[in-house]
């Protein structure tokens, strides 16, 4: 659950108002961003939620298919992980994991928005030095692999498959809503399964292929109460853990022993 | 998932291992797994419900004082010991991405060869009742091999003279599976006590769920430390089922004969290795799996 009250977004989009000056005051191009929240609380009752980011680029001017236009792309990070990525196959009749790929550094949550195809905004460079787009995710790989090399390139889609079929990886085209000429939003959901950590908002502006403005915020997610104290024993206290998981069912079996008492 | 949902399988679980008195972790685990709980977990968190349901059940021989604690000591010994040497398989096949096949072939084999025994054994037990003849009376006083090995022992309550290697080596491979797989391991500790040790039947069932009560506690504590795999939410949720539904079980197990009871829980058995064969022989609905090795969530 988002930390505070529903009326955040319209709070951060009314100090956004505030904070910019009427064009020409500032550089052209300037962007600005905010978040409805940059803490997200996962409780014991957390199903997902959803960060509203509110932004203003001065001097926006959109038009559709004109190239000198701006455009926007907005990607959201989770902290890294390594991830192996396996393949099964038939061995003596059975099916078994045989091939894997293990990708490290890649992100444990990733959703990009933006306002026009990912494709048409930069060139292919570009978008993969900045990690734009799904087909744009840096994947290292491991030097220890049995992948064959022909096959490496199905690894790396069925990993983004995986991940999107989870609902921690995200593509949203066309996504980022205009409210007037310069001021825009986007909500970018996160799934009940988003993994604890520092999370990084970036934000881009394009102009003919090039990143006129960028900027970066984070976003700490972060679990409290009862599911901060069981995460953090699992974590940090595991031989703790283990015997508060034993206690707890010793006493549960000697209750359900008394109470159903039969002789 | 849905929290009535796995409270729901603890309780049916529960009530099934109430009917045939047996643990019941044998069934409860590939039930979560089939229901979609990655295997690892599902198999620690078993172990800690299996000390739920066994502590539930000691309370009740610790009373009728049908415990021999000298023999259960020495059967826990071997029993950590094996648990130990599971935890760190475990962690093996984990790294290596072959948990969930071993799993799936040890269910199948072990559930296979069980079931079919069972099977067996009840039918057989049947058609002598049908026919009226009297089952063999076990000769007690009969010896085996087991009975000339060194470094004897003497277990007053179970009136045993017989040496502790057998015993340890017992508790460790019970141990051992009942952490790989997340099973007590009774229904394989009471026949083995009682047939190859001789441990008199009064005595059995109370000895061997206070040395499975231990065993799974060890358990428990080195999945949590070595694997983290235990989910305390998930095994409280499974084990409150349990605890409620055995009492049902155990009420309607009266009703019903021996015999039928063991033919019904055979064809469970084997239901249960047979869905485990299916899924390792049919083509998977997606080859590909990931696996979190470092980093937030590993």
């Amino acid at each position: 659950m988002i930390h505070r009250t529903f009326l955040q977004p319209f709070l951060a989009a009314a100090v956004l108002f505030a904070a910019c000056p009427p064009s020409g005051a500032q550089q052209k191009n300037d962007l600005v961003t905010s978040l409805s929240s940059d803490v997200v609380s996962i409780q014991s009752n957390f199903t997902g939620t959803e960060i509203v980011i509110f932004g203003q680029a001065q001097n926006i001017e959109r038009q559709p298919n004109d190239p000198s236009s701006l455009d926007l792309a907005i990607v959201v990070e989770g902290p890294p992980q390594d991830i192996t990525t396996r393949r099964k196959g038939r061995f003596l009749g059975v099916w078994v994991n045989r091939q894997a790929e293990r990708f490290q550094h890649v992100p444990s949550f990733y959703a990009v928005a933006s306002t026009i195809d990912i494709g048409a905004m930069a060139d292919r460079d570009l978008l993969d030095e900045l990690g734009i787009g799904l087909n744009h995710i840096n994947l290292a790989v491991s030097g220890v692999s049995n992948v064959p090399l022909a096959d490496r390139d199905d690894f790396r889609k069925a990993f983004i498959r995986l991940r999107e079929e989870t609902g921690l990886y995200s593509e949203q085209e066309t996504s980022i809503q205009f409210l007037t000429d310069t001021m825009f939003r986007t909500n970018i959901p996160l799934p009940a399964n988003i993994p604890v950590g520092e999370y990084k908002v970036k934000s881009f502006l394009f102009q003919k292929g090039e990143v006129v403005s960028s900027t970066e915020e984070t976003l700490a997610v972060a679990k409290i109460g009862f599911e901060q104290i069981t995460f953090e024993l699992a974590q940090y206290y595991p031989l703790v853990y283990g015997l508060l998981a034993v206690g707890l069912a010793i006493f549960t079996g000697w209750l359900a022993g008394v109470i159903f008492r039969r002789d | 998932m849905n929290i009535f949902v796995i409270f729901g399988m603890g309780g049916a679980v529960g009530f099934l291992s109430g009917l045939f008195g047996i643990g019941g972790g044998f069934l409860l685990t590939p039930l979560l797994i089939f229901s979609g709980i990655p295997p690892a977990v599902s198999v620690a968190t078993v172990t800690t419900q299996v000390v739920a349901s066994s502590a539930s059940a000691v309370v009740t021989y610790w009373r009728r004082k049908a415990i021999d604690l000298k023999l259960a000591t020495i059967l826990l010994a071997g029993g950590v010991f094996g648990s130990l040497i599971g935890v760190i398989l475990f962690q093996v096949l984990q790294s290596v991405g072959q948990l969930d096949l071993v799993i799936s072939l040890s269910y199948v084999t072990f559930l296979g060869a069980i079931g079919s025994l069972m099977l067996f054994e009840s039918i057989r037990a049947i058609r002598r009742r049908k026919s009226g003849v009297a089952p063999k009376a076990r000769r007690p006083g009969q010896h085996n091999w087991i009975h000339g090995l060194p470094l004897k022992v003497r277990f007053r309550r179970s009136k045993l003279y017989v040496s502790v290697i057998p015993v340890v080596a017992l508790g460790a491979i019970i141990g051992f599976l009942g952490t790989v797989l997340g099973i007590g391991g009774g229904f394989m500790m009471v026949p083995a006590l009682i047939y190859l040790l001789r441990v008199p039947t009064s005595i059995v069932i109370g000895t061997s769920l206070f040395q499975i009560l231990f065993t799974m506690a060890a358990a428990t504590i080195f999945h949590a430390m070595g694997t983290k795999t235990v989910d305390i939410v998930l095994a409280m949720t499974l084990m409150i089922g349990g605890v409620i539904g055995a009492q049902f079980g155990a009420r309607m197990g009266q009703n019903l004969r021996g015999d039928q009871l063991r033919l019904l829980l055979a064809l469970l058995v084997m239901g249960v290795g047979l869905r485990f064969a299916v899924d390792l022989l049919l083509i998977p609905e997606d080859l590909y799996s990931i696996a979190i090795r470092k980093g937030a969530g590993a």
